[in-house]
């Protein structure tokens, strides 16, 4: 169904992203593209959907891929969308539409399919894969999941022959990978071929026939899908992959120290637009202690930061620091919050620049210090925006450090990253405990959880603060 | 044939009724001199916010109109010169445009973009017209969105002044960028670029009470132009 041959590619004229691969993939294979950051599995995707040449510039290929018969260098994209079908990791922007019925239906009016056909085929997508609950709504009232689901659906819907899936849940709590999960089960029954690019690998388990494991743009060893799954702990982690197999939430491992400083959460509880969010959330945190949280997605976990860092009015409820109720605008103060897009919080004109902004007060010495401690000293002139993505999140908490801040709040700071760069970020955050920080860490990536933190709240619909 | 639309609201009438009564309502509102038509305007208007359920929103525009001839039959001529002279002009373009206003608010309320962009398309208006529309109004509220984050990160830095229209304008260009490639993605490996003529599920269909409407906004704007 997939035939790669010798194909050579580089995004510009010097420097091979991917270097000599031959792959075949046969009618009805799942087939996952695994290893580190920066390995090709998503250029490789690329060459297979024809992103790659033909939404691309300036790049060189060699070699020939043919996918569904067809050659894809030489085959129009809208050809080739008729009979291979994408969906990528950014659930946000991959909507033409505002709303879902109008999405689900883009496809096949596209090709200009009939009326009639589009309705009965419509129907048969939405019992197919259970999605009744995403018809007839607004883009912008879904979870990330909901919209990774539809995403799914879309594409479902034009009934492609391959599909290509390029870390499709890098934005997904567990609830929304289990859905997924049962999506890819349902083609792979169907017969479809499907290749998947992803750092999460656990729930992959018993879907996949092979798994390609690169490393520098080249393929460095093809595992059938039991070999794969029986790698040994440390081999695993050599590779740089993630776990491959489920991680639940550990408990405390150090409960209760005094150290004087404490974040106390009374009763927390705020409403959008009249409605309630959460249930009231109490809990407390110490100074140099990483308290994760953690919960399904559109549980209200962000709102819940957002309400500790005085972004939005809490409706009854307080939050007190060293046992002083704080007003909105200190916890303003008190408290950063390291974005998830960190894009959104970068301001500087140069990295130095940036620290300049946040410094309360004006000491070289001090940002010396703090950019070394973050590695990013070499990189002090450069423009915030040239920065790869860890060290864009760096900056961000050395801003935040500068500022004088006593909580910081993470959301989401490990999506869509692989093994070492999880373990780095985790790092980062266990030297700001030792500096006496209380860090809050929302998250759903588990692994990640049971490597930094020290105790996990899970905040659940109906009875919420609940302890883990 | 009432449709049911995205929020479990029903689509009263065709996107197609709904855009010519809003230019026939522009026109008649524009051009009559007569007190009958601009009531009759009103009315008609009125009577397809009760029909499409939005009885609520459009006692209220019915209550505006009649606070401004409230204002300029009653209270103007007996109100201080300076009040008149200040407001008057103001009320009487309020009076005037409020019809159009009104047809506005129905078409916001009642009619899904999805609709109004194939009203586009049957009329032929140009792809490279529609296209860019869409996108334009789907990019909104993203930038909506987008300026929320900015402001947060903004209040925990405490970035002012000047510099604050500058932290708006970065971060969101470059975001922008990234959307508009990823949304590219997504839509050339759907088949966006394919020259076969587009089809919709949705099949626009005008329907007697299309035509009653239609009929009364043409009766209305003949009318402005007959009656003193």
């Amino acid at each position: 169904m997939i035939d790669i041959n010798n194909v050579s590619f580089g995004y510009n004229r010097e420097g091979d992203t991917l270097k000599n691969i031959n792959l075949h993939i046969g009618k009805g294979e799942c087939v996952l593209l695994c290893g580190k950051s920066g390995c090709g599995k998503t250029t490789l995707t690329k060459l297979v959907n024809g992103l790659i040449p033909h939404f691309t510039e300036n790049c060189r290929l060699e070699g020939e891929v043919v996918a569904a018969g067809m050659e894809v260098a030489r085959t129009e994209l809208y050809e080739l969308s008729k009979r291979i079908g994408s969906v990528f990791q950014n659930p946000k922007s991959q909507f033409f539409n505002l709303d879902s019925d109008s999405e689900l239906a883009f496809g096949l009016e596209n090709i200009g399919a009939s009326p009639e056909y589009m309705r009965e085929r419509l129907k048969t997508v939405v019992n197919e894969l259970n999605v009744e609950g995403l018809e007839h709504r607004s883009i912008f009232s879904m979870s990330g999941g909901e919209k990774q689901a539809l995403a799914f659906a879309s594409v479902f819907a034009m009934n492609p022959d391959i599909y290509v899936l390029d870390e499709p849940t890098a934005n997904l709590d567990g609830e929304a990978i289990e859905v997924l999960r049962r999506q890819i089960g349902k083609i792979k029954h169907q017969g479809k071929t499907v290749l998947i690019a992803e750092h999460r690998i656990y729930f992959l388990e018993d879907l996949i026939d092979r798994a390609v494991y690169m490393g520098n743009g080249e393929i460095a060893r093809i595992y059938n899908g039991e070999e794969f799954f029986s790698l040994s702990e440390e081999q695993r982690v050599k590779m740089g992959l993630r776990k491959l197999s489920k991680e639940i939430p550990s408990v405390s491992r150090l409960p209760g120290r005094k150290t004087g400083c404490e974040l106390v959460v009374k009763e927390l509880c705020c409403e959008f637009k009249g409605i309630p969010v959460f249930d009231p959330v109490s809990f407390s945190a110490e100074a140099g202690e990483i308290v994760g949280i953690t919960g399904c997605n559109g549980v209200g976990k962000s709102s819940l930061m957002r309400c500790i860092a005085g972004l939005v009015k809490q409706k009854s409820g307080k939050v007190l620091l060293n046992g002083k109720i704080l007003t909105l605008r200190q916890r303003n103060k008190a408290c950063f919050l390291v974005m998830q897009d960190v894009n959104h919080q970068l301001f500087g004109d140069s990295v130095w620049n940036e620290c300049e902004m946040s410094a309360v007060y004006d000491n070289r010495l001090k940002i010396e210090d703090i950019l070394r401690a973050f590695d990013l000293y070499s990189w002090k002139d450069s423009h915030p925006m040239a920065l790869s993505g860890g060290q864009k999140q760096r900056l961000a908490i050395a801003s935040g450090i500068l500022t004088d801040k006593r909580i910081l709040i993470f959301d989401e700071p490990t999506s869509g990253l692989d093994y070492e760069h999880m373990l780095a970020v985790s790092r980062v955050i266990r030297k700001l405990a030792e500096r006496q920080h209380i860090i809050l860490i929302v998250t759903h990536d588990m692994e990640f959880l049971n490597v930094v933190c020290d105790r996990t709240i899970m905040l659940t619909a109906k009875e919420n603060g609940r302890e883990a | 044939m009432a449709e049911i639309n995205k929020n479990g609201q029903i689509i009263p009438i065709d996107p197609r009724t709904a855009l010519l009564l809003l230019l026939l309502v522009t026109i008649a509102v524009f051009s009559q001199h007569s007190f009958y038509v601009e009531i009759a305007t009103l009315l008609v208007i009125f009577g397809l916010f009760l029909y499409g359920g939005l009885a609520e929103s459009g006692l209220k525009f019915v209550l505006q109109f009649g606070f401004l001839l409230l204002l300029q039959y009653a209270i103007f001529p007996v109100a201080p010169k300076l009040f008149t002279d200040t407001f008057s002009i103001l009320a009487a373009y309020a009076r005037k445009v409020l019809p159009c206003a009104m047809m506005g608010a129905f078409l916001v309320k009642r009619i899904p973009m999805r609709y109004i962009v194939l009203a586009m398309r049957k009329w032929r208006f140009p792809q490279k017209l529609i296209i860019p529309l869409s996108v334009t109004i789907r990019y909104f509220p993203a930038i909506r969105e987008e300026m929320g984050y900015i402001r947060d990160a903004m209040k925990l830095r405490r970035i002012s002044g000047a510099a604050r229209i500058e932290a708006y304008i970065v971060p969101l260009m470059f975001s922008a960028a990234n959307t508009a490639e990823e949304l590219g993605a997504a839509a050339v490996t759907r088949g966006i670029e394919n020259p076969a003529p587009k089809t919709s599920v949705i099949e626009l269909r005008l329907c007697p009470r299309d035509y009653v409407l239609i009929g009364c906004g043409i009766v209305l704007a003949a009318a402005a132009f007959h009656l003193r």
